[in-house]
């Protein structure tokens, strides 16, 4: 149950993340309102980043439940558990963020079940409110408390979609990756290497992006580069840890792995 | 183009394509042709290592993506072997040095000096005048404007996904219908009435009549004001992936129930192979419910228990159960009501374990049955093939609703490309009761064997009807498609072309030969690109029927392990 949600305190420091759009305007606006937010974007586009930066410009908590198959609202709302001779009610993450005042960030959250999403129905209106019928109580939602969702689209099954009910709660903002100048001072930033390297693997990336008609499921994303960049700062080649981070990350497939080699190779200085 | 060979010049396609900023694919050229491109290939020398290989992609892509083989340019170097050379080393040399300062590859390979050119438009000045050029190098290739011009625009395409072959309309902007109730329609028009005599005869009013009917356009606005009017664009240029759509039939108009009792169709396009082309709008399919006597005396099917078995284990995916009495996980909602209980002085059973059992079943099959005359031939028992195709039929479709499968089962035979029959035995959501089975045991084998059409219309019907994630199409036949103008090798390309539609639509196909005596290699040509089998009885393929299923299904949800032949399950017959 505890092992559900990080421990609920603002970072100690400013977590690292350039605005692209006017995505920070956005989130602000909707976190005066008390509005809930709904992230989209590829995989590993900074989404998690981004609201972890936001909790902590605005001086909030931030309450992560990453969604699963089995997430029941049970594990979102709390329940009774034994503590001695007697049952004690244990509040879930949700209901927690709700008393706090918090940001409660559910990732991923197609995820988990149709009847869990709906129990945030409630809290993504204008009643703000959490009912808990195990309780019999409703709970008001404190004052600071955002709700935030993320949700990956295209890359689910039709039969996982988001509800529309559920979808038309929400102020969506659009997360892509970054501009190749932005991505290039995330990544020598992140992974603590040279601005001069980081292009490199930044035009890596971006070449695979702009790769039309590939087998390829899912492009290389900012958290890819990143951990290139993470293996280059160990000593690693730079030929090296792009072909174990990025081409054979991306692939299984020997005959799209050569090929993209052949793009790697191209890119990458030359030896 | 996908092979597994290390030195094939398919590698280099990601490559070309980044270069040249548009999908593109690498080939080998003609033994003893040297590297050129036609817009959709580069085609590279055969016979050389891969490095030299790669220049040769790195020149052309280049070129391609620098806007130096735009048709107009091409187009001035037509029939001027000695322009297009001169214009190929200094446009060679141009879109290199633009490459190199992002592709050290290129700025290695780069020839020495800076270029003189700095566009295309001054490159070709150049090339048709008389100042010296220094010859491109032998790895350059050539130039061939025949051949540019030649290739359709565009490029490869990606290939189309499910949803972008889905069929959808807008219904918001069809103009509404001014019905609204007027009394006045029903009546005689005012323009008839004016052919109305009371006093003379009224022939000439009935003539006119009887000619146009007597009432009035049914709207108030002007002439042809009640047609809907849309526009339609037809791009007139298609990538290479393109493949036509079916096109829903109408029955009549709205008052006329044949949608409400299940009768359904399409116009279906069919595969030429001898032009390399779709045609469009070609094959009439049409599903109807059978009707058949109800004779429950005839709805007799054979269990296979070995059958049962081995499905049994398909299409299942996890599911969780609570409260049970044991598993490998506690349900605490379970175990804290359990100790309240106890508490209370009740003991209740200690069902307390959540368990996993890979139970939710998720499979729809959609079983394809060939009632076709040429179905008809017998075997030593005096069987036909009809005869053990239609029980095999019975049987699987039994054993998988037995299981919690989604099941349909259709018939399939033709009458030339415009009577293209699926008749429906059993739909999705229907239970295969005696009605169904006796319907299938009585399908008399009539008709041509149309196999493709069958095939693209029981897709449709499996894509819209089975609502499962994982989705079959069981195709009993003989696999000898016949009919007016439909035989030899077109039948077999496009029945192989229909399933490989199907698989790319994310349908598994299987295909099952019962008791046939069609040789192995004709099976391999029609049903090439599917799984499929072939035996004496359908019992002799029951033991490893999971296999069957599993590998058809599989194919979708791996891309094939390359260099390893795909698996063909086979049971020679005896």
């Amino acid at each position: 149950m505890t092992s559900l949600h990080k421990p609920a305190r603002p970072a100690a420091e400013a977590p690292f993340y350039r605005p692209v759009t006017n995505e920070v305007d956005v989130f602000r606006a909707a976190a005066r309102r008390g509005l809930p937010v709904l992230l989209k974007g590829p995989t590993g586009c900074g989404k998690t980043r981004f609201v972890e930066a936001m909790a902590y410009e605005l001086g909030r908590n931030l309450i992560t439940v990453a969604g699963h198959e089995d997430l029941t609202s049970a594990d979102l709302v709390g329940r009774f558990l034994l503590k001695g001779g007697e049952t004690t009610w244990v509040d879930g993450p949700l209901t927690r963020a709700v008393r706090e005042g918090a940001i409660c960030y559910l990732d991923e959250v197609v995820e988990a079940r149709q009847d869990t999403t709906v129990v945030i129905h409630p809290l993504a209106d204008h009643r703000r409110e959490l009912p808990v019928d195990r309780l019999g109580i409703s709970l008001k939602a404190a004052p600071g408390f955002q709700l935030v969702i993320s949700y990956n689209p295209g890359y689910q099954s039709v039969l996982k979609n988001i509800k529309e009910s559920t979808r038309q709660r929400f102020v969506a903002i659009e997360l892509g990756f970054q501009p190749v100048e932005i991505e290039t001072e995330v990544v020598a930033h992140e992974a603590g290497i040279d601005i001069e390297a980081a292009r490199t693997l930044v035009r890596v990336g971006d070449a695979i992006r702009k790769l039309d008609g590939t087998p390829l499921q899912e492009v290389a994303s900012t958290r890819l580069l990143i951990m290139a960049g993470g293996l280059v700062a160990e000593g690693l080649s730079l030929r090296g840890a792009v072909e174990s981070a990025i081409v054979r990350a991306l692939s299984d497939d020997p005959d799209t792995v050569r090929a993209l080699g052949e793009v790697v190779d191209a890119i990458l200085p030359m030896p | 183009m996908t092979t597994s060979d290390a030195k094939s010049p398919s590698r280099f396609r990601f490559l070309a394509t980044y270069l040249a900023g548009r999908s593109l694919d690498v080939t080998e050229a003609r033994p003893g042709e040297v590297a050129h491109t036609d817009g959709r290939f580069v085609f590279v020398s055969a016979a050389r290592s891969v490095s030299e290989r790669r220049r040769e992609v790195l020149v052309q892509s280049a070129l391609l993506g620098a806007g130096s083989l735009d048709r107009r340019l091409v187009k001035m170097l037509r029939g001027r072997p000695n322009v297009a050379r001169r214009y190929l080393a200094l446009e060679g040399h141009r879109a290199l040095a633009a490459l190199s300062a992002r592709i050290p590859l290129a700025a290695a390979l780069c020839p020495a000096g800076e270029p003189i050119t700095s566009t295309a438009d001054e490159s070709l000045r150049v090339a048709r005048g008389s100042k010296n050029v220094a010859p491109a190098p032998e790895w350059f290739g050539v130039i061939r404007p025949s051949r540019l011009l030649g290739a359709p625009a565009g490029g490869p395409s990606a290939k189309a996904t499910a949803r972008d072959l889905r069929l959808e309309f807008d219904t918001t902007d069809i103009p509404e219908s001014q019905d609204d109730g007027d009394t006045e329609q029903g009546k005689g028009s005012r323009i008839l009435g004016l052919f109305e005599n009371p006093l003379a005869s009224k022939s000439l009013s009935d003539f006119f009549n009887k000619l146009f009917g007597n009432s009035r356009t049914p709207s108030d606005s002007a002439a042809g004001g009640e047609m809907s009017v849309r526009s339609m664009r037809r791009a007139n240029r298609v990538g290479r992936n393109a493949r036509p759509l079916p096109t829903p039939l109408r029955f009549g108009n709205h008052g006329t129930p044949g949608s409400t009792v299940g009768v359904g169709g399409a116009l279906h396009p069919e595969w030429d192979v001898h032009e390399n082309r779709y045609r469009p709008e070609w094959c009439r399919v049409i599903d109807f419910p059978l009707r058949s006597a109800h004779d429950i005396s005839a709805a007799g099917v054979r269990h296979d228990e070995v059958l049962r078995r081995r499905l049994a284990r398909l299409g299942l995916g996890p599911k969780v159960f609570r409260r049970q009495p044991d598993g490998d996980d506690l349900d605490i909602e379970a175990l804290i009501d359990l100790a309240v209980d106890l508490r209370s002085g009740h003991s209740s059973p200690e069902h307390i374990y959540l368990e996993r059992r890979k139970l939710a079943r998720n499979l729809g099959v959609l079983i394809l049955v060939d009632a076709s005359g040429s179905a008809t031939e017998s075997d030593r028992d005096g069987l036909s093939v009809h005869d053990h195709q239609r029980r095999a039929a019975a049987t699987l479709a039994l054993t998988l609703e037995e299981l919690g499968d989604r099941v349909a089962v259709y018939g399939f035979r033709s009458h030339g490309r415009s009577a293209v029959h699926l008749p429906c035995i059993k739909p999705f959501g229907h239970r295969f009761d005696a009605g169904s089975r006796a319907g299938l045991n009585q399908l008399q084998p009539v008709g041509y064997t149309r196999l493709g059409a069958g095939i693209r219309g029981a897709g449709e019907i499996l894509k819209t009807g089975a609502g499962t994630p994982n989705r079959l199409l069981v195709v009993l036949s003989d696999g000898f498609p016949y009919d007016y103008g439909y035989e030899a090798r077109y039948a077999e390309a496009d029945a192989h072309k229909a399933l490989e539609e199907l698989r790319a639509d994310g349908i598994a196909c299987l295909c099952l030969s019962i008791g046939t005596s069609t040789p192995t290699d004709a099976l391999q040509r029609v049903f090439g690109s599917a799984s499929y089998a072939t035996a004496p009885a359908l019992a002799d393929l029951s033991p490893r029927m999971d296999e069957l299923f599993l590998a058809a299904l599989r194919e979708l949800a791996a891309p094939r392990p390359r260099g390893v032949r795909p698996t063909r399950p086979r049971v020679c017959s005896g």
